[in-house]
């Protein structure tokens, strides 16, 4: 008998996908379907709450043969899957309502989507993994798609879907000869492989390690991701920065040090190399742009790259690190994406011009967009501050001080187009603009969104023990 | 290494079938007469002349009855050798093959609900 157990996040987040799919058949054809939202929100809350007890000392619990694995680790990036989609859910449902002309399938690929990130998670071996990452990507092809009323979604849709499949195809050709060099798909076979260090096993690793890249939207493997970004229902893209990128970093995070951790010698460097072109070209990118999502793609790029230079440290620490960095990234996001969508809704764009003039029509949410791009930019007291410390402190320790310099002086330039944003909100009004601000009506579940978002960055960034202790209770299953 | 004698057999085995065609097929380029007419140059199908122009668009409800099709076909794949070794199989395997057979329900009822039935 299989132990059902480890996988039973899994199952609960598909049971809410079923559940979504078949309130869709059951309320009246032409009734809203915002039902199917709080379902999916309270749903998605008990899954949250529930994922607490199942983190655990000893050894963790495995499925199918140790081809899944349950560990704390695993758990960690879960939750942050789960918190994201449940905050993407919330402060979506006006947007949802106006734009998307099928709700019921909208929520349904979104839970199909947050399952196969958890799959990514959990694998623990390449197969595993690649079903996982099919799962999420072949959702998000879908979803990035679904502004029937907008050519750019179906245009990002299309774009996505080819970049995506030439990147797939990358890495399937790469784990392939990976499998031919160890005769395994199992991370911990092919670590103990001596195979792997022939040719052979090498150009499998670079051609996984560029299909990781493609999937994180590392430069120069970047080229779809702005289009992409900005095309996508504004929710899609915050899910496209949190979820898709999150779960991207925590299976390559886990690649890297349980299946090639020897051959640490030829992809460290490379790997150094590529954070540091990541976080100085996203951020000289962003600088130049008007429309806040494709803004913050760029930016995303560049998260990237710090998150890549806490994995470089290849350690406990380094790891800690990049999964704080990935949740507090996850709140920052929340609210900066809350208010773009809130703005979206009322006004129509996501521009600079959109953006004009909201500390007076909405405080609250200027005050919020202020806060999370603050938080982006890792400027104190907020979590973004923490986050980047203990990313460059370990970078730092292990020999990579060029790097943290790099990121330290990138964060700096980063601000500028950050606070480009919050002065189109903040500055004074010409008359005629005056007149036009009209105000913006925020419902409730937005205001409890970037409330919450704001606690959370500004509450990790005073007393950030709370988070690292988590993450440290993540990493301890971790390394065998 | 590894890969030559694990995988060797299955190489030669794609040239074969490779090699196999072309053999066929390239004595006989060579060799067959060529006598083209017009009759000879039309498309067949199925024996009777083709009427109007052969590049015309499918109703999408026929792509939409394949799928359908499929979801039924993969429910015969899995169903058959279920039932073969159900004996040793047990109650087990029956509750799964329950919520099998439910998630395809699911399937069909969806595109039931959604009007992919509907012949329009």
């Amino acid at each position: 008998m299989m132990n059902f157990w480890a996988v039973s996040t899994e199952i609960l987040i598909l049971a809410l996908m079923v559940a979504a799919l078949a309130m869709d058949l059951i309320l009246p054809k032409e009734g809203t379907r915002r039902g199917i939202a709080y379902v999916v929100i309270s749903g998605l809350l008990a899954t949250l709450v529930y994922t607490f007890g199942l983190y655990h000392t000893g050894p963790s619990m495995t499925f199918f043969g140790g081809l899944f694995i349950a560990d704390n680790y695993a758990l960690f990036f879960k939750q942050l899957f789960i918190v994201g989609m449940l905050f993407s859910v919330l402060f979506s449902m006006d947007y949802v309502e106006k734009y998307i002309e099928s709700p019921g399938e909208f929520y349904t690929i979104l839970m199909s989507a947050l399952l196969g990130m958890c799959v990514m998670a959990s694998a623990n071996d390449l197969l595993t993994l690649f079903i996982g990452l099919e799962l999420m990507t072949i959702s998000f092809y879908v979803l990035v798609g679904q502004r029937m009323d907008d050519k750019d979604s179906g245009e990002a849709s299309v774009k996505y879907l080819i970049v995506g499949a030439g990147s797939t195809a990358v890495m399937l050709y790469g784990i392939s000869l990976v499998y031919g060099a160890s005769g395994s798909l199992d991370f911990v076979v092919i670590c103990r492989s001596l195979q792997m260090f022939f040719s052979i096993g090498l150009a499998g690793v670079v051609l996984v390690m560029i299909g990781f890249f493609f999937k994180l939207s590392v430069i120069p493997f970047h080229m779809w991701a702005p289009d992409v970004y900005q095309g996508a229902p504004t929710p899609i893209t915050a899910l496209l920065a949190m979820g898709s990128k999150a779960a991207g970093i925590a299976v390559f995070m886990r690649v890297l040090y349980t299946a090639f951790p020897l051959l640490g010698a030829y992809w460290l460097p490379v790997l150094a190399v590529f954070a540091a072109i990541c976080m100085v070209g996203g951020n000289i990118m962003a600088i130049r742009q008007t429309d806040v999502k494709r803004m913050l793609a760029y930016s995303s790029i560049a998260q990237a790259g710090y998150m890549m230079c806490g994995i470089v440290s290849a350690d406990i620490a380094g790891m800690k690190a990049v999964m704080f960095y990935a949740m507090l990234y996850v709140f920052a996001n929340v609210g900066a994406f809350a208010v773009l969508t809130c703005v979206e809704t009322m006004r129509g764009g996501t521009t600079h011009r959109h953006m004009t003039g909201l500390a007076q029509s909405a405080p609250i949410l200027a005050a919020v967009m202020t806060i999370s791009l603050l938080s982006m930019a890792g400027i104190p007291p907020t979590a973004g501050f923490s986050g980047k410390i203990y990313i460059f402190t370990a970078a730092v320790e292990r020999g990579y001080l060029w790097l943290a310099f790099v990121g330290f002086v990138m964060s700096m330039i980063s601000v500028y187009y950050y606070l480009l944003v919050a002065k189109a909100m903040y500055r004074d009004l010409t008359p005629e603009e005056e007149a036009e601000n009209t105000a913006v009506k925020i419902p409730f579940a937005v205001r409890a969104t970037v409330l919450l978002s704001v606690i959370a960055t500004i509450g990790t960034g005073i007393y950030p023990e709370l988070l690292a202790s988590l993450t440290n209770l993540a990493s301890q299953t971790f390394m065998r | 290494m590894k890969i030559m004698g694990d995988f060797g057999g299955l190489g030669i085995f794609f040239v074969v079938t490779l090699i196999f065609p072309i053999t066929a097929l390239i004595p006989a380029f060579l060799l067959q007469p060529r006598h083209p007419t017009k009759q000879k140059g039309i498309p067949y199908e199925c024996g009777v002349d083709t009427i109007g122009k052969t590049y015309v668009q499918y109703r999408i409800g026929y792509f939409l009855y394949a799928l359908i099709f499929l979801v039924f076909d993969i429910e015969t794949v899995f169903l058959y050798p279920w039932a073969v070794r159900f004996g040793a199989l047990g109650l087990f395997a029956l509750l799964e093959m329950f919520l099998f057979l439910g998630i395809l329900g699911l399937g069909l009822w969806y595109a039931w609900k959604k009007g992919a039935l509907s012949w329009k």
